[in-house]
């Protein structure tokens, strides 16, 4: 081999190990380039136009009003399973975003998360935040998380579809079988939705078919020991929906190729009178629904078996849930930003842009509507009369929410109910199973009551 | 000699390290969990027996993981091998154009499997904009996609994968039917070999060592299957298309039961030690010669 090309590579290897080592080392002190200390927050990979609303109205925003940190995202499509292994490595990003109370859980347990109480008493969440959903992020009687929106589960209905065929807004669940039955012997789907890509899409439909259908004190009751899981009125709830399932109500033969993007879609399309589903689908009804039909998308409480549809339940949800990770160097900037996110202003800037995601629970929820569109009003009015009803007591329960983990994958199975693989009272057996193990572990968030 | 010794020590010293690191030190550790009920998360995991293994084994989830397990096996040890062997033969009389065909068949192969995914998700199996979408709304057919069916998720979710895989065997057979010895042909047709013949005793027998090891090797991967399964159908519906990997994936990340996943790991690795000792035993004349 010749000197020159010798050296070459020489100098190529060294370049190559400088920059790798360089790439490799970590900023120690989590300096930012400008001496600020950085905070980290990964968030699920959310669509572009999203991700730059999150950038003005969050990260530049908080940067700008002071001058000790610097707030930077990162969007993350694998944002949970990333941040279970680096929580569990003693490592992750300052501000932890999770899926809900039960996965909160096990990491505050293992003294990976940060105990809020502190910080809640000097920014005085506790006062500002709807008691139900602040509770549900307590463990062992100390806060450490925050849910970050508040979500339940509803009718999204097409106006025109139902104006051009006649159909009343369904106000009990026989009504929305009678107009189901109808848009299927006209051709259309009789709801849209599917799970594809996302299989605890069904977590929808078990905390659909538990809160409005077996009822939120039952469901209650099974959560708080008084019951079982394998009580006749579940039992009966979870068949309901195989015969909803089998009738072609979710969806039809398309329950397992549709996402929630491509269902209302078809919504939009009036290819169906009805999506059900969390309200958190409002953040996909804006790439749909655009300017020129944004008036036909409608959306309604869940009708419950036997109850009235002046009152109705909801079933009482967080879409994620933000803590402070225990590794944390910057806690304190940390609980600034959580701060920021637990107020109107950021409520109604987020949802003005955004709508779906940011149903901050704030007890005082102030939305300015008239500075927001069509669907930015709906959702807000949405949250608002949800609020108003989880106030009163008229909730059930969210499964990804209130579920222990192995109990929650117990019940993620309704699709095998549906598919005649497993019987209902079967599936039941396991849940209880799973779920007396899961509060063994201690493993069950704290559960609201409803009223009677 | 003795430097000669510590020279070869060296030069071993960091793939052994490696080894150490990435198989030997985590696949030791698997062992331990799989007889705990670790979380993922706890630093004092609870030793609890056979537990994991007893609860795993009354999960019919289990035994439904292990016979798509055992169905995807039959499946990619006969019809890719097929289909590659064939076309490898049909390849090994073009000599100009092989290269080109090659390239062509390899190209599924050398895609990113979330890309093969989306692909067959979004314009195969699609029912509103997909090919399938396609005959249904546009020529009226009575066509569901396969994806929605637990009687035929897994032959789809099968198919897109061998769709990905039959081209590799093909460039792998091809190579080493290419290898048979010119001479053993040319005696063979002159001794008037059909077709079928000289497959059979001349280019067979020369691609045996890499038929055998292909096909451990197939084995070996059908119990690891993931991606596919996961990117497709995600296990569902209805646990139709679970696989003993997407079972295990579950517990540990979605169930916090890694303990009862290290358990299901464990019985993966047993298969793929049984599909070696089918290697050893099958590889045993040409090991002894």
């Amino acid at each position: 081999m010749k000197k020159s090309l010798r050296m070459a590579i020489g100098t190529m290897v060294t370049v190559m190990m400088v920059v790798m080592l360089v790439a490799c080392s970590s900023n120690g002190d989590g300096k930012g380039k400008d001496g600020k200390e950085q905070i980290t927050l990964w968030f699920w990979g959310a669509p572009p136009e999203h991700q730059t609303t999150m950038k003005q109205v969050l990260v530049d925003k908080f940067n700008q009003s002071q001058d000790q940190y610097e707030l930077v995202v990162e969007f993350r499509n694998s944002v949970d399973k990333d941040i279970s292994v680096a929580l569990s490595a003693g490592q992750g990003p300052d501000i932890v975003y999770g899926s809900g109370p039960s996965f909160v859980i096990p990491f505050a347990k293992a003294n990976k998360l940060e105990p809020l109480d502190t910080y809640a008493e000097k920014y005085g969440w506790k006062d500002r935040i709807i008691e139900s959903v602040y509770q549900s992020g307590t463990v062992d009687g100390k806060l450490y998380s925050l849910g970050n929106s508040l979500n339940t589960e509803g009718i999204f209905y097409n106006k025109k579809v139902l104006k051009d065929n006649n159909w009343e807004v369904p106000k009990t669940v026989e009504d929305l079988e009678k107009i189901m039955d109808a848009a299927m012997a006209k051709g259309l789907y009789a709801s849209v939705t599917g799970n594809k890509g996302w299989k605890p899409v069904n977590e929808n439909y078990t905390s659909i078919f538990l809160t409005h259908f077996a009822g939120k004190n039952t469901v209650y009751e099974a959560l708080t020991g008084k019951r079982k899981w394998t009580d006749p009125e579940i039992v009966a709830a979870l068949e309901k929906s195989a015969e909803w399932y089998k009738k072609g109500y979710l969806a039809g033969d398309d329950y397992t190729n549709l996402t929630f993007n491509e269902s209302i879609q078809l919504l939009a399309d009036e290819r169906a009178p009805f999506f059900f589903g969390p309200s958190l689908v409002f953040q996909f009804a804006s790439q749909s629904f655009t300017d020129d039909i944004v008036d036909n998308l409608g959306f309604i409480p869940f009708p419950t078996v036997g109850g009235s549809s002046d009152a109705p339940d909801y079933t009482l949800g967080v879409t994620a849930t933000l803590s402070i990770n225990a590794s944390s160097k910057h806690k304190d900037g940390a609980a600034q930003v959580l701060d920021m996110m637990m107020t109107n202003e950021f409520m109604n800037e987020m949802t003005a842009r955004w709508p779906g995601y940011w149903g901050v629970p704030l007890k005082d929820l102030k939305l300015e509507t008239d500075k927001m569109s069509t669907l930015s009003k709906l959702y807000a009015q949405s949250i608002y009369d949800m609020i108003d009803g989880v106030n009163k007591g008229n909730f059930g329960y969210y499964t990804g929410v209130f579920f222990p983990p192995a109990a929650q994958q117990a019940f993620l199975d309704i699709d095998s109910v549906w598919q005649n693989q497993i019987t209902s009272q079967k599936l039941m057996e396991k849940a209880q199973a799973e779920f007396d193990k899961d509060v063994e572990k201690g493993l069950l968030p704290p559960i609201p009551m409803p009223a009677q | 000699m003795q430097m000669r010794k510590a020279t070869n020590y060296l030069l071993i010293a960091p793939s052994l390290l490696l080894s150490l690191l990435i198989v030997l030190i985590p696949g030791l550790l698997t062992l331990l969990v799989a007889f705990t009920d670790w979380d993922g998360v706890a630093v004092s995991p609870s030793f609890i027996g056979m537990q994991n293994f007893q609860e795993i084994f009354e999960d019919r989830i289990f035994w439904k993981s292990l016979f798509n397990n055992a169905q995807w096996t039959i499946m990619f040890i006969t019809v890719p091998v097929v289909i590659g062997l064939l076309t490898a033969i049909l390849l090994l009389r073009r000599k100009r154009s092989r290269s080109a065909y090659q390239l062509i068949f390899l190209f599924p192969y050398v895609l990113a499997p979330a890309t093969n995914a989306m692909l067959w998700l979004n314009i195969i199996f699609n029912p509103v904009s997909g090919v399938v979408g396609y005959l249904k709304n546009s020529l009226g057919m009575s066509i569901t996609s396969p994806l929605s069916s637990v009687h035929t998720a897994l032959y789809a979710v099968a198919s897109v994968d061998i769709w990905h895989y039959w081209g590799f065997l093909t460039v792998v057979y091809l190579a080493a039917l290419r290898q048979t010895p010119g001479d053993q042909i040319e005696a063979a047709q002159l001794e008037g070999c059909n077709s079928w013949q000289l497959f059979k005793f001349v280019y067979f027998p020369s691609i045996k060592p890499t038929f055998s090891i292909m096909l451990v090797m197939i084995i070996i991967f059908s119990f690891l299957t993931f991606d596919y399964v996961y990117l497709l159908t995600g296990g569902g519906p209805a646990h139709s298309t679970e696989m003993l990997s997407t079972y295990a994936y579950t517990f540990a990340f979605s169930a916090f039961q890694v303990g009862k996943a290290a358990s299901v790991a464990l019985f993966m690795s047993i298969m793929g030690l049984l599909a070696s000792c089918l290697y050893i035993w099958l590889s045993k004349n040409d090991l002894k010669g």
